[in-house]
This record gives structure tokens, C-alpha cells and sequence, in this order.
């Protein structure tokens, strides 16, 4: 870089993403500690270490394989052309923003004085592939083995969410031309896509033991610490500010992407390169979050494991438009995604004995759903996309946001990306009696050997006299 | 291995090359392969020493409280 400005506007936009993989850790952080909070004492160690070892199997895939489906998948490949080659081939080519520059032996997936951005925008992503994984983690706690694990967090983090991205959440995805899809800050490409696939393999996972009566009736396992509960959601909402943040591109001249020709406006966008402002999105958030808590503890009659949850699917609802609502329709958006949600939990806990130990599919699923439905009707007619407006189902161009489209994305979120995959490799899983742990360990506790041989340490070295 | 030996020659040319890790250009493949061996290793031993695990706790049929005997003062 050899002009001051554009060295200060590069290097200020890798400081931004970089901020924000920071704050998003705490994302992770919040997952592991309310996921002990909400297992029993006899599997806090296994719990704990099956979230955490998701960390690196994400991490590699996602350098391998995942980054480059982003940027491969856009078109389908075969449903609409790509606005940089007009092909509906996957993007290999020379394009700027083709998968070719991230395949895994490129020189730009490394140290490189001519690009600071790639690493923080790769590993922005990687933070939501994380969070995807996280979300899938919590639901199946306690009966599922970690190498089970291992395989479908790959599956979520670096296979599943990346081709949903890079559909409904890329300047140049097909599902913004053909369907007008609108999802800033990912109800769906995130949420609504990962209680799917949780719920998926929840189907086949089957409950804890003891979780329904022999009449099938469900019994409560409430979380065995609520404090480490509390703790965990608050840091989750502390990193879903940095989850915002990475979602926007910080600063950017629309004038000349746009071609619109001699106009120069500078502004933060989000993903799909529309404007917006990130002092805009923060009183979305706040409000968004404080009517998820506001219906949440009418709803929940103050329970406090609920509520926290609330406030959290009271953002998730509104995420998808929250880039353009004003902030009190932010704010009811969020208390509807919420009573939904919650409702629909329990609904489907009895109606079809599904044991999601932290009510993940409720909290990001349903109130993700319910947030592209309600995003379809609340911003119909705004464009998806500032490059062209065009016909639903055209495909050259840009579909406007509306009700159907939005409704086609969320199923595509939910159920073709999330429930299907989750199901089937489950199943896989399953039928090779890798799925779940024998029915012995799960009523001994995960954790049995290891207390074990801490109580032998421990009458040890009391017993020792030097 | 040194794909830079000396910063000012290297910044001062006329095209700056960008990648500076040990082995720029031509040890990309190799690395990639070799991560991937690792990756997938990891899987074949983590999943041999959970299977062995399981079973050797599931063949001593603990009862549901007897976990709370192993609990200790520390």
C-alpha cells in the first residue's frame, strides 16, 4: 500500500473484523459454560469437552474446505448465473471474488503483504461456523458420543451453513435473485439452519433416559447450575455484538460499485452490500433483545433458564431485517419470535417425545423461522440488492424482498439445509452404532472413570505423611 | 527454505511479492496434505479411544447415584 488513505481504510477494516473475532470467542465461551450449566455433575467434563473439540475440527475444515465453498456455491451451482462471469457454474474462475483464490494451497490463505483482509473475513466466518456447530452441541448433550459429534459439527460448521451462506447470504447468491431473500445478520443462514439440523438429529438420537415418563409424559432435567447458565448466556449476548459487527463490511464507497456514475457515498453495508449503520443495528439489537426478555418472562411465568433464553431468541427473530427496522419493530418482532418459539417447544417436546436438553431448536430454529416469515412481509418491496431489481424467479437479476420468497428461504434454511442433513447423517452414524453412547455409560455418568481416579488421587494424598 | 533474506531488497522491488511464509510457492500442497493426514488422524485415534472407553465403563454397569461415591473434598 503505498497511499496513506487507502492503507488507513484497509488496515482499519482488518482491525474491525479482527475486533469482532475477539468478541465472538465470548460466543463460544457462553455455549461451553451454559452447556456444563445445563448438564448433570456426572457428564460436566465430557460435555464440556465435546463443545470445546469442536473448535478445531471446524477450524481445519473450514480452512480445507469450508472457506472455499463460500465462495464456489453462489449460483447454485445451476440456478442463477453469478453477476461477475454470468455463469451458473460454480465460481472456479478468475473472477475477484472466485473460490479459486481460497483453495487451501493458494498463497492467499497465508501471510500475505498484499491482502489483510482474507484472514479476518476467513476467520469472521469461522467464528459463525463455530456458533452453528455450538447451537447443534447444546440440544444433544449427555447420550451422544464425542466422535459423533466431531463428524456432524464438521458437517453444520464447514459443509451445510457455507452452502446456505454463500446461497442466501453473498452478494451474488441465486437465492437473492430468484426469491428476493433478505437475511442481515442470519435468522436464518445461521439460526434457522442449525435448530433444523439439531432437530434432525435429535429425530434419530432419541431422548435422555428418564426424560419421559413411561406414559410419555415429560419430565423436567433443569439445568444443574443456573449460575453458570446466567453467566454463559450473558457472554453469548456480549459476543452476538461482535456477531452484528461481523456482519457488516465497515466502510465502503457505493458510489462506484453501484456505477452510478461521478457519485461517491461512503457508508457501512451489510453482507449483500446495501447500506445501513451500525449505530442503526445496535438499537435494533438492544430493542430486539429487550422484547425477546419482555414476552419471554410473561411467557416463561419468570423462569429465569427461559427468559435468558428469550432475550437471545428475541434477537435471533428480528436478525433478519434488523439492518432496516425501526427499532420498536425490532422490539415486537422479537416478543412474537419468542412466544412462538417457546410454544412450539413444547408443543413438539410432547407431541413428539424430542429431547432438546437446552431448547436450541426453539431458541435459534423456530424463532429463526418466524423471523424470515415476519422479515418477508414487514420489508416487502425494498430491494435485496443494490446491483439491479428485477422479477421473482428472473434470475438475471434481483428479486425485491417479499413474503413467499421468504417463506421458500426459511424452508430451505430449516429444512432442506438443516433437518434433511442432520437426519440423514445421524442416521449414518447410527446404523455404524457410533451415534450414541451404550445405555450403561449414560446412566453411570460420561464422567464416572474420571471422578473415579480423581477419588483415588484424592485418598492418596490424604493419606500421604511426606 | 527463506522466501525473504532481506527486507529492504524485498520491499523496494518493483512488484512486492506478498507471501513471505518458508517455503512460499512451493510447499503449499505438500502442507495441505499433510494437515489433512493430521485432521483425519485424529479422528481414527479419537474414535479408537472413545470406543475403548465406553466399553470398558459400560461393562461395569455403575447404578444412576453411584457416581456421587467418587465425588471429592478438592
Amino acid at each position: 500500500m503505498t497511499d496513506q488513505l487507502s492503507a488507513l481504510t484497509v488496515i482499519f477494516t482488518e482491525f474491525y473484523y479482527w475486533i469482532t473475532v475477539v468478541l465472538m470467542f465470548l460466543i463460544h465461551v457462553g455455549f461451553c459454560m451454559y452447556e456444563v450449566g445445563a448438564s448433570r455433575y456426572k457428564h460436566h467434563q465430557h460435555t464440556l469437552m465435546k463443545n470445546t473439540m469442536l473448535i478445531p475440527l471446524v477450524t481445519v475444515t473450514w480452512f480445507f474446505f469450508g472457506w472455499w465453498i463460500y465462495w464456489a456455491f453462489p449460483t447454485g451451482p445451476g440456478i442463477a448465473p453469478s453477476i461477475m462471469n454470468e455463469s451458473v457454474a460454480l465460481i472456479t474462475d478468475e473472477s475477484t471474488f472466485s473460490a479459486k483464490w481460497y483453495q487451501p494451497n493458494t498463497e492467499f490463505m497465508a501471510v500475505n503483504l498484499g491482502d489483510h483482509i482474507s484472514g479476518v473475513f476467513w476467520a469472521a466466518f469461522l467464528l459463525f461456523s463455530w456458533t452453528a456447530a455450538s447451537i447443534v452441541s447444546g440440544a444433544i448433550i449427555e447420550r451422544i458420543t464425542t466422535f459423533a459429534f466431531g463428524i456432524l459439527a464438521i458437517a453444520i460448521g464447514s459443509v451445510f451453513w457455507t452452502i446456505d451462506a454463500a446461497w442466501g447470504w453473498h452478494f451474488d447468491g441465486w437465492m437473492l435473485k430468484i426469491l428476493g431473500y433478505h437475511d442481515a445478520y442470519a435468522s436464518g443462514v445461521i439460526h434457522a439452519i442449525a435448530g433444523g439440523f439439531a432437530l434432525g438429529v435429535l429425530m434419530v438420537l432419541g431422548p435422555r433416559i428418564g426424560k419421559f415418563s413411561s406414559s410419555g409424559e415429560p419430565r423436567n432435567i433443569g439445568p444443574r447450575n443456573p449460575w453458570l447458565v446466567t453467566i454463559g448466556l450473558f457472554l453469548i449476548y456480549t459476543g452476538f455484538w461482535g456477531f452484528y459487527a461481523a456482519c457488516n463490511i465497515p466502510i465502503f464507497d457505493l458510489g462506484p460499485e453501484y456505477g452510478m456514475e461521478g457519485v461517491t457515498y461512503w457508508t457501512a453495508t451489510n453482507i449483500y452490500v446495501t447500506p445501513t449503520t451500525l449505530s442503526g443495528i445496535t438499537m435494533n439489537f438492544l430493542m430486539s433483545l429487550s422484547g425477546g426478555l419482555l414476552a419471554g418472562y410473561v411467557v416463561a411465568k419468570g423462569d429465569p433458564f427461559w427468559t435468558y433464553s428469550s432475550g437471545l431468541a428475541g434477537i435471533i427473530c428480528a436478525s433478519a431485517g434488523n439492518d432496516l427496522y425501526h427499532p420498536i419493530q425490532a422490539m415486537l418482532i422479537g416478543a412474537i419470535g419468542v412466544v412462538i418459539a417457546y410454544k412450539l417447544h413444547y408443543w413438539v417436546e410432547r407431541t413428539f417425545k424430542i429431547d432438546d436438553a437446552v431448547g436450541a431448536v426453539a431458541v435459534h430454529g423456530y424463532a429463526g423461522v418466524a423471523g424470515l416469515i415476519i422479515c418477508g412481509f414487514v420489508l416487502n418491496g425494498y430491494p435485496s440488492s443494490g446491483y439491479s431489481v428485477g422479477a421473482m424467479w428472473d434470475g438475471s437479476t434481483y428479486a425485491s424482498i417479499n413474503p413467499l420468497g421468504q417463506f421458500l428461504g426459511a424452508i430451505v434454511m430449516f429444512l432442506v439445509l438443516g433437518l434433511i442433513p442432520g437426519w440423514i447423517i445421524a442416521k449414518i452414524l447410527h446404523a455404524m452404532g457410533k451415534l450414541r453412547i451404550p445405555r450403561e455409560v449414560e446412566i453411570a455418568g460420561l464422567d464416572y472413570n474420571l471422578m473415579e481416579a480423581d477419588r483415588d488421587s484424592e485418598k492418596a494424598v490424604s493419606s500421604a505423611t511426606r | 527454505m527463506a522466501t525473504v533474506t532481506n527486507w529492504i531488497d524485498h520491499l523496494s522491488a518493483e512488484e512486492v511479492v506478498g507471501a513471505i511464509y518458508p517455503g512460499a510457492g512451493s510447499s503449499e500442497t505438500l502442507l495441505v496434505i499433510l494437515g489433512v493426514v493430521f485432521w483425519l488422524g485424529f479422528h481414527v485415534l479419537q474414535n479408537m479411544s472413545e470406543s475403548e472407553e465406553l466399553s470398558k465403563l459400560a461393562r461395569k454397569r455403575h447404578g444412576a447415584n453411584d457416581h456421587k461415591s467418587n465425588v471429592t473434598e478438592w
